[in-house]
C-alpha cells in the first residue's frame, strides 16, 4: 500500500471517529490535555498500521488502538497506584463499600434521574478504570456487547459483569450523596 | 433481592442484548419481581442522566487539524528532524489545507458514477456527512422546517417524522446524490451518534434487516413507492430502534 492509499484509507477509516476517539481517551485519562496527547499518538499508530486494518468495523478498530495507547500513556506517566490496568483479578472481585451499600440500600430512580452533570461526571471518574471504560463505551458511545468485548480485549461474559457493577457503582455513589 | 446472574440478564435485557426468546422470559420475570422491576428503573434513570447531562465530547479543531496533518500529502518528514516535533505544529494549518483539498480530489474521483451497490454510496455519504464542519444543509429540528425545504428542491419529498420523544432528535436535512439520482436525506442524532435517513426510489421491497457495510450499520425498508434507508456507527439493535420508531412514527401533525 502506498502513501496515496495510506492517507485515503486513515481518512475514510479513523477521521470519521475522533470524536469517539477523544471522548473515550478523555474518560480512560480523566482529562482534555492528556487526551489529546493519546489521540495523537493513537493514530499515528493507526495511520502506520492502517494497511493491516481487514475491513469491518472501523471504530471498534480506531477505538482499540486508542484505548492500548490511553493504557500505554498512563503506564509511563502515572504512578503505577492510579493506574487499575494491573490485578484484574483482584479488581473484577472487589467489593468496596458502594457493592456493599447497593445490596441493602435501594435509591429512587427518580433520585438517580435527577443527578446533575458534576455529580455523574464524579461518580463514573470514581470507578475502576476498566469499569469506567465498559461503562463509557456502552452509556456514551453507545457500542453493544460484541464491539465492547473486541475492544477491551475480553470475553462478552466480562463485559457484561464489568457493566453492571459498573452500574451498580455509580448508582450507588449517586443514591448514597444525598 | 436480586441474584448476581438476574443482574446481568437485567443489564443485558436493558442494552437489547438477549435474543427474542430470553428477552420474553425476562420481560415476565420483570412482571413478577418488584426487586427487579426497580432496578430496571434505576439503570433507566441512570442511562437517561448520562444521555442528557453528559457533555457531548468533541475533539478540538486543533486535534483535528494535528491529526489531519499525520496524514498529509507529502512524505516530507525527514525534513522536520525526527519525526512529530514541536516545530511541526504551525505547519499544520496550510498542510491541512492542502490535505483537504487532495482528499475532496479523490472524493470525486472515487465518487458516485461507477455501477457502485447502493449501501456503499450511502456509507461514503453518510461519512462525508460525519467530515464535513456542518453536515446538514437545512438545520432545524422542526419537521415543519424541514420538509418544506425539500419540496422546494426535489420532485418527491420524505416521510419527516418527530422522533424526539423517544431518543432521536431530527437535526436537519441534506440532499445527498446516490449514483445519478439526487436524495433527500434527514440526519437524526442518537446521543452522540448522527443516523442519516436517504430516501430512494424503491427498486425492490425490503423488509428491515441490518447488515454491517464498511464498518456502519445499515437498515433498508420500503414505505410506498419509496425506500428508506438508515445508515449509522449505533449500535444495531439501537439502529433497529430508530427503524422501527420511524415506521411507526406519524409523519402528519
Amino acid at each position: 500500500m502506498d502513501r496515496e492509499d495510506s492517507r485515503t484509507r486513515f481518512t475514510n477509516v479513523v477521521m470519521p471517529h475522533l470524536d469517539d476517539a477523544y471522548g473515550l481517551a478523555r474518560w480512560v485519562t480523566g482529562n482534555r490535555a492528556d487526551a489529546e496527547d493519546v489521540v495523537q499518538e493513537a493514530c499515528m499508530r493507526a495511520f502506520r498500521g492502517i494497511a493491516g486494518f481487514s475491513g469491518g468495523n472501523a471504530r471498534a478498530w480506531v477505538l482499540a488502538i486508542v484505548r492500548n495507547a490511553a493504557y500505554d500513556w498512563m503506564r509511563r506517566n502515572r504512578a503505577p497506584t492510579v493506574v487499575h490496568v494491573d490485578d484484574l483479578e483482584a479488581i473484577e472481585h472487589m467489593q468496596t463499600p458502594e457493592d456493599a451499600t447497593s445490596a441493602v440500600e435501594t435509591p429512587e430512580a427518580a433520585l438517580i434521574a435527577r443527578a446533575d452533570e458534576a455529580r455523574l461526571e464524579a461518580a463514573i471518574a470514581g470507578l475502576p478504570t476498566v469499569f469506567r471504560e465498559t461503562l463509557v463505551l456502552r452509556d456514551v458511545q453507545g457500542l453493544d456487547y460484541r464491539e465492547i468485548a473486541t475492544i477491551t480485549g475480553v470475553p462478552i461474559g466480562t463485559v457484561m459483569s464489568r457493566l453492571a457493577r459498573a452500574r451498580g457503582r455509580v448508582i450507588a455513589t449517586l443514591g448514597a450523596e444525598t | 433481592m436480586t441474584t448476581d446472574n438476574d443482574r446481568l440478564l437485567l443489564n443485558a435485557y436493558i442494552d437489547g442484548e438477549l435474543d427474542p426468546a430470553h428477552a420474553l422470559e425476562f420481560e415476565r420475570r420483570l412482571g413478577e419481581s418488584p426487586a427487579l422491576a426497580a432496578e430496571r428503573a434505576r439503570i433507566e434513570a441512570l442511562r437517561g442522566a448520562m444521555r442528557e447531562r453528559l457533555p457531548r465530547e468533541t475533539a478540538s479543531s486543533e486535534l483535528r487539524r494535528r491529526v489531519t496533518a499525520l496524514a498529509r500529502p507529502r512524505p516530507s518528514v525527514a525534513r522536520w528532524g525526527s519525526g512529530w516535533g514541536s516545530n511541526w505544529g504551525s505547519m499544520a494549518a496550510s498542510i491541512a489545507v492542502a490535505f483537504v483539498a487532495g482528499s475532496v480530489a479523490t472524493f470525486v474521483a472515487v465518487g458516485p458514477g461507477a455501477r457502485e451497490p447502493v449501501p456503499e454510496l450511502l456509507v461514503a455519504s453518510h461519512m462525508r456527512g460525519l467530515m464535513a464542519s456542518q453536515p446538514i444543509d437545512v438545520v432545524s429540528s422542526d419537521r415543519h422546517t424541514v420538509k418544506p425545504w425539500f419540496n422546494g428542491k426535489l420532485p418527491q419529498s420524505p416521510r419527516v417524522v418527530d422522533l424526539a420523544s423517544q431518543g432521536f432528535p431530527l437535526v436537519g436535512g441534506r440532499i445527498d446524490v446516490i449514483g445519478l439520482t439526487p436524495a433527500p436525506t434527514l440526519v437524526y442524532r442518537a446521543r452522540q451518534h448522527v443516523i442519516s435517513l436517504t430516501a430512494l426510489p424503491a427498486a425492490q421491497r425490503a423488509g428491515g434487516t441490518i447488515r454491517p457495510v464498511d464498518g456502519y450499520n445499515v437498515v433498508e425498508w420500503t414505505d410506498g413507492e419509496l425506500a428508506y434507508w438508515a445508515v449509522s456507527d449505533l449500535a444495531a439493535p439501537e439502529l433497529e430502534n430508530f427503524a422501527k420508531a420511524f415506521r411507526a412514527g406519524d409523519a402528519e401533525p
